[in-house]
């Protein structure tokens, strides 16, 4: 019995502690988020429903915010805010997957300097990187110069505040983050894979399409997901480099609660957005459970 | 003092960079020090503070170091600055308990009355200051009659600088400018301010309106007008002087300072303040309700009324300050003088202030971001 109980006790007694250590370093990010970022977006769901008055909000039970926001221009700016997102995040992934299948599959003994190179601009602040483009694109610009060189174009080029520059923007801003889990589900595709469908009779182009493109699809998914949603509250690159014309949600969000200060329509303008996105990762979710199926 | 960008990023504050990056356009750091040494002895506020704290909430970069750093040495009291980008940003936080700390603050004139009708400012007690220093027609002003709760600091105005070879003319007025914007080759290098009230504003005042009493229909009116001009918009962002320096732009809404940057660059460009009406802008002095160092705040303000102080101030944020007869008090070798004071014949009666008015101004800021918006792009 006794030796019996002290077998029992042994585990029973370390078992909770290690529960409440886990718990405990469990909590601190709970409660960091419950704090910091549940809360504030409870507060915006409560004010989405309350009647604005100049800078305050009476907090009651209307609809018409969201109706508001889903009338008119708002609509329109928020369909616009939908589409570009998904234009801009698009032609990220087409510009990045080629980049991270090179680096990937085919760099060798260079793919760490390549992917060091791509992360390198991060050292340097996002707003310092956007504006660069400026000088960039600007007339008299070096563009502008090498495109004249090129016989590409002739002339002063006019691209600065145009949607071409937002659109350059966008992509080379998303540009990184779009390559990396790309590289990393390029990477992971097993060799032999690709042999056997070699040796099954398929073409490069078969193998890519029926092979390698759907065994990507996770690593295209994240990459959707981390450009297109952080581009559906973009603000800073259509100011900087588009001449603040086309109003994006992010803009008209902000310059309700600031301006305005109608904090009771920006905040049913941003539960919108957060729609948006939950749409948006929920239709990628879907599309990586395929992934689960595949390599299980 | 730091040598400091001879060319300013931005013409509005609201732009992203603000007009307070116009830091030394009128000349290099030396003139400062030598003016201040040409001032000894300043008459200096009855009791002098010795020590003590004062929290400062103002644009970034708005104080001469040269006189912040004077200051210290004199009084003991090392001014405790932190920054806003908006007069919105301002409200929002004196309106908060985290605004509970500032002693000293800098509205515009747009926003005096707000504050104030809030409760978020305190009356000046005006036999503190000598008010006697300060430029007239920059007092009593309809945004805040008496003075009551604010002092200015330095102003400027909204006027338009163009290249009269691409305008083809000569502008005068804020019909003249619509006009120009439409021809070709002007079209698409035209600059609108981001302020609904300054874009919406040129249409009231050439119909005769008053841009603060003007109800919501009439703003809709004018916003019309603006919203089918706005396809001639090449940006409303902030205005950077080489873009009319290169030609990308060549018709543009901004302030004098900005005009004054782009002229340097290229002497061809000219710089008006179009009838019948056009803008005034102050930004001010202005004591939070709750300051809690109200010594320390008069003391410094005494100090920054001080003539010599109001020239740094004036060299070294590129906006006029509000010394009466400041012109005159420049260094001779100062170049473009007129223009820092908005053009030789600016004339006060034709300017007006716009006051934010919580029944109007979301109105202004939706029919702006229509424009915007109609813009394209």
């Amino acid at each position: 019995m006794t030796s019996a109980n002290k077998t029992g006790q042994t585990p029973s007694k370390r078992a909770p502690s290690a529960r409440v250590s886990d718990h405990l370093f469990a909590a601190i990010p709970t409660i960091w988020l419950a704090l910091f970022f549940l809360a504030p977006l409870g507060f915006t769901v409560v004010y989405s429903f309350g009647n604005s008055l100049f800078g305050a909000v009476e907090l009651g039970f209307t609809l018409k915010n969201y109706q508001t926001a889903l009338s008119g221009f708002y609509l329109t700016t928020f369909l616009r805010t939908v589409q570009f997102a998904v234009t801009a995040s698009a032609l990220c992934l087409v510009v990045a997957f080629p980049v991270a299948y090179f680096i990937a599959r085919k760099a060798g003994r260079f793919r760490t300097l390549a992917l060091v190179l791509i992360l390198i601009p991060y050292f340097s602040s996002f707003l310092v990187r956007v504006m660069s483009w400026q000088i960039l694109l600007a007339r008299g610009g070096v563009v502008e110069v090498i495109l004249n060189f090129l016989h590409l174009h002739d002339g002063p080029l006019d691209l600065l505040d145009t949607k071409t520059a937002v659109f350059i923007g966008m992509v080379y801003a998303y540009l990184p983050i779009a390559i990396v889990p790309l590289f990393v589900v390029l990477d992971r595709i097993p060799g032999p894979l690709l042999e056997a469908s070699r040796d099954l009779g398929a073409s490069r182009f078969q193998t890519f399409w029926a092979v390698t493109l759907p065994l990507a699809r996770p690593g295209i998914a994240t990459a959707v997901l981390l450009t297109a949603v952080p581009m559906l509250g973009e603000m800073v690159i259509p100011k900087l480099l588009g001449g603040s014309r086309g109003v994006l949600m992010g803009q008209a969000i902000s310059s309700q609660y600031l301006q305005s200060q109608n904090y009771a329509l920006g905040s049913a303008m941003a539960v919108l957005v957060l729609i948006a996105v939950a749409v948006v990762v929920a239709a990628l979710a879907r599309l990586t459970k395929g992934f689960a199926e595949v390599s299980a | 003092m730091t040598r400091h960008l001879l060319l300013p990023q931005g013409s509005s504050k609201r732009a992203g960079f603000s007009r307070r990056s116009l830091l030394g356009l009128l000349g290099a750091a030396p003139a400062a020090l030598a003016l201040q040494s040409a001032f000894p002895g300043r008459a200096s506020a009855a009791e002098p503070v010795s020590g003590g704290a004062l929290n400062v909430f103002s644009w970034p970069n708005y104080f001469s170091n040269d006189s912040l750093a004077e200051y210290a040495r004199k009084s003991g009291v090392t001014p405790n600055i932190t920054s806003y980008d908006s007069n919105e940003t301002l409200f929002a936080k004196l309106n908060s308990p985290a605004g509970a700390d500032f002693d000293l603050v800098i509205p515009s004139s747009s926003w005096i009355k707000q504050l104030a009708d809030r409760g978020l400012l305190q009356e000046i007690d005006h036999s503190r200051l000598n008010f006697g220093s300060l430029d007239p027609s920059l007092l009593n002003r309809d945004y805040d009659p008496g003075n009551k709760y604010s002092i200015p600091k330095d102003w400027g105005v909204l006027g338009v600088v163009y290249d009269p070879e691409a305008v083809g003319g000569e502008i005068k007025t804020w019909q003249d400018f619509l006009d120009a914007g439409a021809k070709p080759g002007v079209s698409g290098k035209v600059r609108l301010s981001d302020s609904g009230w300054e874009t919406i504003g040129m249409s009231l005042w050439t119909h005769g309106k008053d841009w603060n009493k003007a109800t919501e229909a009439e703003i809709r009116a004018a916003g019309e007008e603006i919203k089918a001009f706005a396809k001639h918009v090449k940006t409303f962002g902030g205005l950077d002087p080489n873009q009319l320096a290169n030609g990308a732009i060549v018709l543009a809404q901004t302030n004098q300072g900005t005009a004054r940057a782009a002229i340097a660059l290229n002497p061809k460009l000219k710089f008006v303040v179009p009838g019948p009406m056009s803008e005034l802008w102050v930004d001010n002095y202005a004591i939070p309700a709750k300051a809690p160092n109200l010594d320390q705040v008069y003391d410094f303000l005494a100090y920054q009324l001080e003539p010599a102080v109001q020239i740094s101030e004036t060299q070294y944020i590129g906006f006029p300050a509000a010394l009466a007869g400041l012109r005159d008090k420049l260094p001779s070798d100062t170049k473009d003088v007129d223009l820092i004071f908005g053009g030789k014949d600016l004339d006060f009666d034709k300017l007006t202030s716009f006051v934010v008015d919580p029944a109007t101004v979301g109105v202004y800021l939706e029919v702006q971001t229509e424009i915007q918006a109609a813009a394209g792009g």
